[in-house]
This record gives C-alpha cells, structure tokens and sequence, in this order.
C-alpha cells in the first residue's frame, strides 16, 4: 500500500511540475469531449422532440358538410366506423370525431384575442375525422383510402411526412453524432498518448535511473498511468459539467417555447456523463500506455510480455 | 561472483568492443578495469547489466546466467548490482535523502525500514548533514557520494563502477576510492573501469587491462601500466 501511495505522490508531483503539458492534455480532451457530449445531447433532443410529435394526431380528413353536395346526413359517423375498421389505425380509439360546433371551439382557443380571425361565421369550419396511426409510415396508406371517399372528405392533411422527415434526420444526426464521439474520443487518446510521450522525453534521464536501480517496466508505467488516468478524468468531467450547464441553461431560457423541447433529463446526464468519464479515464490509459509502450520497448530492445508480478 | 566465458560483444557496424573475453571475479574481490578509451571498459560494466547483450559467450553474475535472462528478470538482477557512474545520474528534482530512498522505494521496502537505512548510509558516505540538499547544491565529489550512497543502500553483493572519479579533482577521487575500499571490506565485490593511473597504482587490487576489445594483463595486485615501479 505504502508502493502505492509512493506512485500516486509521484504522480501528483510530476503533474505539477509539468504543468503547463498537463494543462493541454487536459484541454484537448475537454474540446474533444465537449464535442462528443455535445452531439449526444442534441441528438437526445432530437430524439425527445420526434417522440414527442409522433404521440397524438397523424392524418386529418376535412370532411363535407352533410345534407349539402349529395353528403348523406349519416355519412360522417359511416366513414369513422368504417375508419376505425382499418388496420393501420390505432386500436380501440385510434379515431375520433369532431363536429363544426367543437371544431369552433378548438378555432376560438386557437386564435384567442385575435378579434379580426374570431370575425368569421362558424358555419364554415369544416368537421373532421381526426386519426392516430399505428405507425407513422402508414399515413400514405391512410391518405390514399380516404381520398377515395370523395363523397364525404373535403381534404385530407397530414402531419406525418414532416414527422418522417424528422425521424430521417434524427436517425442521420444519430449517426454522425456516433461517428463523431468516435472520431473525437479516439484523439483524446491520442492527443493523451502524445503528451504522456513528451512527459516521458522530458524525464528520459530519470526513467533511465529508474532502470538502473531495478525499476520494473510497470514500476515505471504506474506514475505514467495514473497522470493519464487524471488527466482523462478531468478533461471528461469538466466536459460533461459544461456540456451540461449549457445545456440546463439554455433549456430554462426556452421554457414556455411549446415548438421544440430542449429539456433532457438529469438522469440522462447522470448515466452517460459517468460513461464519459470512465471513457475519459480508459482514454487517459489506454493513451498512457500508447505512449510508453515504444519508449520503454526501445529502452529494453525487442521488448517482452511483462508479467504484472514484476512491480 | 561474477564470470565471463568466451564474451564477445561486437556493435552494428563491425566495432568489436569486447573479443573472447574471459574472467573470473570472486566474492568480495576489487577488481579494475583499465585501458584506454574505446579499449572496451565501460561496455563489460554494460554487460555485466544486461544494459547490453553480448553477441557470443556467456556472462553469470551472482551464479545466475545473465545472457538467458528474460528482459522482465532484468530489474531483479539490477536490484542485486550497485552502479556508480561518471556523471552521477541522480534526480535533479530530488533531495540526497530522497535520491538514496529511491533506490529502496523500487523495492517496495516499509517507510520504517527505509528511514533508518538512509540514514545509515549517508553517515557512511559522510553526507548525513546534508540529507535536505538537492543535487545542484552539492560539489560533484559530493554528488558522487551520493551517487555511491544510493548503489551500496541496499546492500548489493556487486557495485559496478564507470569511471567513478572521471569527473572529480584528484583530491576528491581520493575520498571516493576510501569510500569504496571501506565498502570494498564489508565484503562487496566491486568491479571499477578507470583510466585514472594514480587511483589504479595506489590501491594495489587486481586490474585488468584491456585494448580494442582484448584482455591484455590480469594481474592480482596490479598497477596500471605493466612494468612500472
């Protein structure tokens, strides 16, 4: 245990004393994974916001008035138990109705306060056959059947394209939210690699004294690890603690804006902000040992497997 | 205690810096190597590290053959061999207490061991006052106590030694081949490359001469150049 402490102190002192080499291993896996955290986060929106407008109505079919243009006084509530009838739509309730006098109540709480739209005759709002998928790519299954009943629907509107849209470009953003995690949390490692190797060239002398007073490789590497091991888990935690104070704020500023949501759970950033921060410290690591690896390789000739006992 | 057998060490490049050597080191032996620069000195100390590989031959030190040891062995070899070299190679950033408890550290010796031991052995290298001093605030003849402090703390059966007075005043080096003849009759086995005639001739121990890779003289209670008087 003593050991132990011994190399943590060790550490620690090398972390001060190259402090400036620390500060930039530390700063570049911040941006890197500010990046990498960032896309997660927008891509939970995007995620929250298609969830959200695939839940309630998909289609819309205006409907002719009955008792005019040949619409039998009947036809509206024939066509909805015929709709409901359907597979593609949600079942039991998947579709109601809405007469002209709930159509302007729905207008009235629509445009409330805006006199001059309220200034219409009510007769004229249509009623409709209001419609929930079972899917979303249904809705042109849907469509096509209602345009069939001419007789009855005056038009048929429908939502789920722009929601298909939206799924096609969440499902893109994922994508590319993934590679760029990757691509990002790959040059952390790297970038790590790079300083623990200048860290290591910077105290050549003092390695080579190590392996002359019957240092082991792993004697040698843990100091090494453990400043990887801080500078990863700095860099990722203060990352994570960013993307997420910007992310709160900028959530609280949008409160009442009904459009778009931008509010992701705390639980969210409590799950993968710790996941970034074991990647931060696998990433200081991994970049540690990239980075001993062929000096202390070429320090001992062809190198051979070390076993751990040796420390 | 140490024993070459037919080595020979030639570099890239053609250099043969050691050819068919042969030598026997006993327990508790002082033995200089001597010869002029490039005569291949310093690469036998390497050698007798491991810090090198030989290219033929075979080299045992402390009845272990040292030219089959697995690379991970080598830091348990090193742990058994004192080294001591011109330039001191000690940590800058490291007090004298601290740059001898290393050596001790890498063991994984207790803190209750390594206190006292510390102690025990700057007294010896008379340097106990000194303890909280760094490096660059001590003369070199003092930073080669040190330096001797930190090979011989943990009690190696073997110090291998490279030119240890190469950078000192002849005064100084005096004071340091005390040091080493007092660690010498403890029982030590200490194995010293030095072109430095006076040290060689004052001390009457083996030496053993040696020219472009070749030894050339090994005679008990030698002195530098053969037939001086």
């Amino acid at each position: 245990m003593s050991r132990f402490f011994f190399l943590l102190r060790e550490a620690l002192v090398n972390l001060k004393r190259n402090f400036l080499v620390v500060a930039g291993a530390i700063l570049a896996v911040f941006i890197s994974l500010s990046l990498a955290f960032g896309a997660l986060v927008v891509n939970e929106i995007l995620r929250l916001n298609t969830l959200a407008w695939q839940e309630g109505v998909h289609v819309i079919a205006f409907l002719k008035d009955e008792g005019t243009s040949g619409v039998p006084v009947g036809a509206h509530q024939t066509l909805l138990q015929e709709v409901l009838t359907w597979e593609e739509v949600k079942q039991p309730d998947g579709a109601f109705y809405v007469d002209k006098s709930q159509a302007w109540v729905e207008y009235q709480e629509i445009f409330a306060g805006q006199e001059e739209l309220l200034a219409i005759n009510p007769t004229i709002l249509p009623a409709s056959i209001r419609i929930e998928l079972v899917a979303i790519e249904l809705h042109q299954s849907v469509k096509f059947k209602l345009e069939q009943q001419q007789q009855v629907v005056r038009r048929v509107d429908t939502a789920a394209e722009q929601i298909e849209q939206l799924q096609n470009l969440s499902s893109v953003l994922n994508v590319l939210g993934i590679g760029m995690a990757v691509v990002l949390g790959l040059s952390a490692v790297v970038l790590i690699a790079n300083t623990i190797r200048l860290a290591i060239y910077a105290r050549r002398d003092e390695v080579e004294i190590m392996k002359l007073v019957g240092a082991s490789n792993w004697y040698i590497r843990i100091p090494f690890l453990l400043e990887g091991l801080i500078e990863g888990v700095v860099g990722a935690a203060l990352a994570v603690f960013t993307v997420w104070l910007g992310a709160t704020r900028l959530a609280r500023a949008s409160e009442g804006f009904a459009l778009f949501r931008l509010d992701v759970s705390s639980d969210f950033f409590f799950r993968w902000g710790l996941l970034f921060v074991l990647f931060g410290a696998a990433a200081g690591v991994i970049g540690s040992l990239l980075g001993l690896s062929r000096y202390l390789r070429e320090a001992d000739g062809t190198g051979e497997d070390v076993p751990t006992g040796a420390v | 205690m140490i024993r070459l057998e037919h080595v020979t060490k030639v570099y890239e490049g053609g250099t043969v810096a050691a050819h068919d050597v042969s030598l026997d080191i006993q327990k508790g032996e002082f033995v200089f190597l001597v010869g002029p620069s490039g005569s291949g000195k310093s690469t036998l100390i390497r050698l007798m590290l491991r810090d090198e590989g030989v290219t033929r031959g075979k080299i045992w030190v402390a009845g272990k053959d040292i030219t089959t040891l697995p690379k991970w062995k080598i830091p348990y070899l090193r742990r058994s061999v004192g080294t001591v070299f011109q330039d001191y190679k000690l940590l800058p950033n490291k007090t004298v207490a601290e740059n001898v408890s290393f050596a001790l550290e890498v063991l994984g010796r207790p803190r209750s061991v390594i206190g006292p031991q510390v102690d025990q052995v700057l007294d010896l290298v008379g340097l106990a006052d000194k303890g909280g001093r760094y490096p660059r605030q001590l003369s070199g003849g003092e930073q080669q106590r040190v330096s001797v402090a930190r090979a011989f703390v943990n009690r190696p059966p073997i110090m291998l030694c490279d030119e240890p007075t190469g950078n000192l005043d002849p005064k100084t080096s005096v004071g340091i081949m005390k040091l080493l003849d007092r660690i010498n009759r403890t029982g030590t086995t200490i194995v010293m490359a030095t072109h430095d005639f006076a040290i060689v001739d004052a001390m009457q121990r083996r030496v053993v001469a040696l020219e472009k890779g070749l030894v050339t003289r090994d005679e008990h209670s030698g002195r530098y150049e053969q037939g001086d008087s």
